[in-house]
């Protein structure tokens, strides 16, 4: 992010009403810091739906079908022939397929996570504050210069405890 | 927008402080700071936590100094006769997995349920979780004596183009176990996340602000991270629910898939399952209820969290009953003198004591659960968690001596003793375990602090009696 102007709020809706309010003067460019997962200030800042699922379900699915296949092709590269049983048996294969599939599919929902949420972040975060990890609330807005005024005021009617430029 | 007025007159104090109600789950916990502050405190050492890590070094080396002693003189110290060539390793194996799952079935299968009890118990119980199968894990490896030949399990491109066998139950483990560990470890670590990020503000030594930035990941509460960690995370508990459920039933399929005597059943894999709930649920148990006294979190873990996790401990006890009598039954219905001599010889003949162990601490003593005063007397929950982690150890012990010493032939017939090597690597598991969950606890919150606010009042101007959370 770069230029933009941070409230801070110590209620849940005041932060809500004060991004409800920004996003009524058409500033769509809003992050919000939060001490809890909160459903209502998602559905306040109405971002996309995560793509995480897409990475479970490709995980899931490559890790199925690698667990059968690694099964079936090492049984049939080298057969151990007993008794006229089949050499690709797919119940006892089955289990090393859901294994797999859970373990590929579990590491690919962590990477999807990482890759959305832009995970490692390891430099500093304009606008963050450590007060958003123990309990208030922090509404930044990337605005232009001309309309950090507007949203300042916008912020300190709905509550805010502070207001500041940050850059 | 409506306001709630206050009342003109202010309530009177209540008479207990600490009675949770539906609505109000944690009503000794007034603020987003005090939760803060009080699990923070956890982590200052205490003289009583060094002695607690001293102890399990010490154990632990206990266990090194007969696994080196074994490593040099072979398996045979290990009190193994045939034909009982399976004895405390695989015992404990089985045991430590159990333990480790009752872990994921309070945070990913309470998570799916959304029952509200987990929360107050989830990190601890995960912790024990990957601690427990880190433990299972040494197991089979010491059981194997040439240690040092483990890696054949694993399916590597080798030179000959040799592959472990896909349709052996002991290969299948190595897939489920490794499966779990990772799994339940990288769930156990990314709930860690958001609590990393609060220890990072809050500390002021720049070596390990340092530290735990890095393993924070940067995390910044921003409503993006939570978005997708809410998704991933509820995947991740999607995933591990059916693993958990499928881990034990692999385990199972150790004996299930031998034809021998008390082994070939179908019920092994349900049985194993609720065995391993049940003795995880003792096990969080044994750990938590000092944490919880010792740690000063009674208002974080109330008498409610226990007394549902009771009753849960019941209803497993009764599963593991019902499976204990079905297999009796089985034996007995079976009209198979061999299954009906050896099913007799377990229970009153030569391992009548282990037998009526397993009975009485997973049976009987559990059904004290059925009284309320009991299920919130944390000093009998104590006792009882203890029961039961014995009784579950000598369900494993149950399983697996009776039935390699008692096949189909009488010339077959044996009998085992576990030497001292035996016990003193089961004491270094001990050990072992604990010394990871003990460093852990110093490190790392025990209770889940961004979950523990979730469930206190969200600070609200509009709210009757809220003033912010100070």
């Amino acid at each position: 992010m770069s230029r933009g102007v941070l409230g801070r709020f110590q209620q849940l809706d005041a932060a809500i009403d004060a991004i409800d309010d920004v996003k009524r003067q058409r500033v769509d460019d809003i992050q919000v810091f939060t001490p809890i997962l909160s459903h209502e200030i998602e559905e306040a800042v109405g971002g996309p739906e995560s793509p995480v699922r897409r990475y479970t379900l490709i995980g899931g699915f490559l890790g199925a079908t690698f667990g059968y296949w690694i099964a079936v092709w090492t049984s049939d590269y080298w057969p151990l022939v007993i008794g006229g049983k089949a050499i690709a048996t797919w119940i006892p294969f089955t289990i090393i397929g859901f294994e797999l599939m859970v373990l590929i599919g579990s590491l690919a929902t962590v990477a999807g996570m990482f890759i959305s949420s832009h995970l490692p972040n390891l430099t500093a975060t304009v606008g963050y504050d450590p007060r958003f990890s123990e309990g208030d609330f922090g509404v930044f807005v990337e605005c232009p210069a001309d309309q950090a005024k507007a949203v300042e005021d916008t912020l300190r009617r709905n509550g805010a405890v502070e207001v500041r430029s940050e850059r | 927008m409506a306001t709630i007025a206050r009342p003109d007159t202010p309530p009177a104090p209540a008479p207990y402080d600490n009675i949770p109600t539906a609505d109000v789950r944690l009503p000794a916990v007034k603020s987003y700071a005090q939760a803060d502050h009080d699990v923070i405190a956890t982590l200052q050492p205490t003289w009583g936590w060094f002695a607690c890590v001293a102890l399990a070094m010490t154990c632990l080396a206990i266990g090194i100094s007969a696994w080196m002693y074994q490593t040099f003189w072979g398996l045979g110290v290990a009190g193994y006769y045939p034909p009982v060539m399976w004895g405390v390793y695989i015992v404990s194996f089985v045991f430590w997995v159990g333990i480790g799952h009752a872990g994921t079935l309070i945070s990913a299968i309470l998570y799916l349920f959304r029952a509200g009890f987990r929360t107050s118990i989830y990190r601890a119980s995960e912790a024990m979780t990957v601690f427990a199968v880190m433990t299972a894990g040494l197991f089979p490896i010491l059981h194997l004596g040439r240690w040092w030949k483990a890696f054949w399990l694993i399916p590597y491109p080798n030179w000959r183009w040799i592959w472990p066998n896909f349709k052996s139950p002991l290969v299948w483990d190595v897939f489920a176990i490794s499966t779990y560990l990772t799994v339940s470890a990288t769930f156990f670590y990314v709930g860690l996340i958001p609590d990393i990020a609060i220890l990072r503000d809050r500390e002021t030594n720049p070596i390990r602000k340092a530290i735990l930035s890095q393993l924070s990941l940067g995390w910044r509460n921003s409503d993006r991270e939570w978005r997708h960690f809410a998704r991933a995370y509820l995947f991740l508990a999607a995933f591990a629910t059916p693993l958990v459920l499928s881990v034990h039933s692999v385990v199972s399929f150790d004996f299930a898939m031998a034809n021998t005597p008390g082994w070939h059943t179908t019920i092994f894999p349900p049985y194993f399952v609720a065995g391993a709930i049940f003795s995880g649920i003792g096990m969080v148990f044994t750990i938590i209820i000092p944490i919880r006294k010792f740690f000063n979190l009674k208002k974080y873990i109330t008498l409610n969290d226990l007394d549902a996790a009771s009753k849960l401990c019941l209803f497993t006890s009764m599963v593991v009953g019902c499976a204990y009598l079905t297999e009796f039954f089985m034996g007995w219905m079976s009209g198979n003198s061999m299954e009906q001599e050896f099913w007799w010889n377990r229970v009153f003949g030569q391992w009548w004591w282990a037998a009526w162990i397993m009975l009485l601490c997973n049976c009987i003593l559990p059904q004290s659960l059925w009284s309320q005063k009991l299920r919130r007397n944390t000093t009998w929950l104590f006792i009882l968690s203890l029961f039961i982690n014995l009784g579950m150890w000598f369900e494993r012990f149950v399983i697996v001596e009776p039935s390699l010493s008692h096949e189909f032939e009488p010339w077959q017939w044996s009998s085992y003793i576990p030497t001292y090597i035996d016990y003193c690597i089961l004491l270094g598991s001990f050990g072992w375990f604990f010394m990871w969950f003990l460093l852990f606890i110093k490190q790392f919150p025990v209770l889940a602090i961004a979950e523990v606010k979730e469930i206190l009042p969200v600070p609200r101007r509009h709210a009757a009696g809220q003033e912010g959370h100070g």
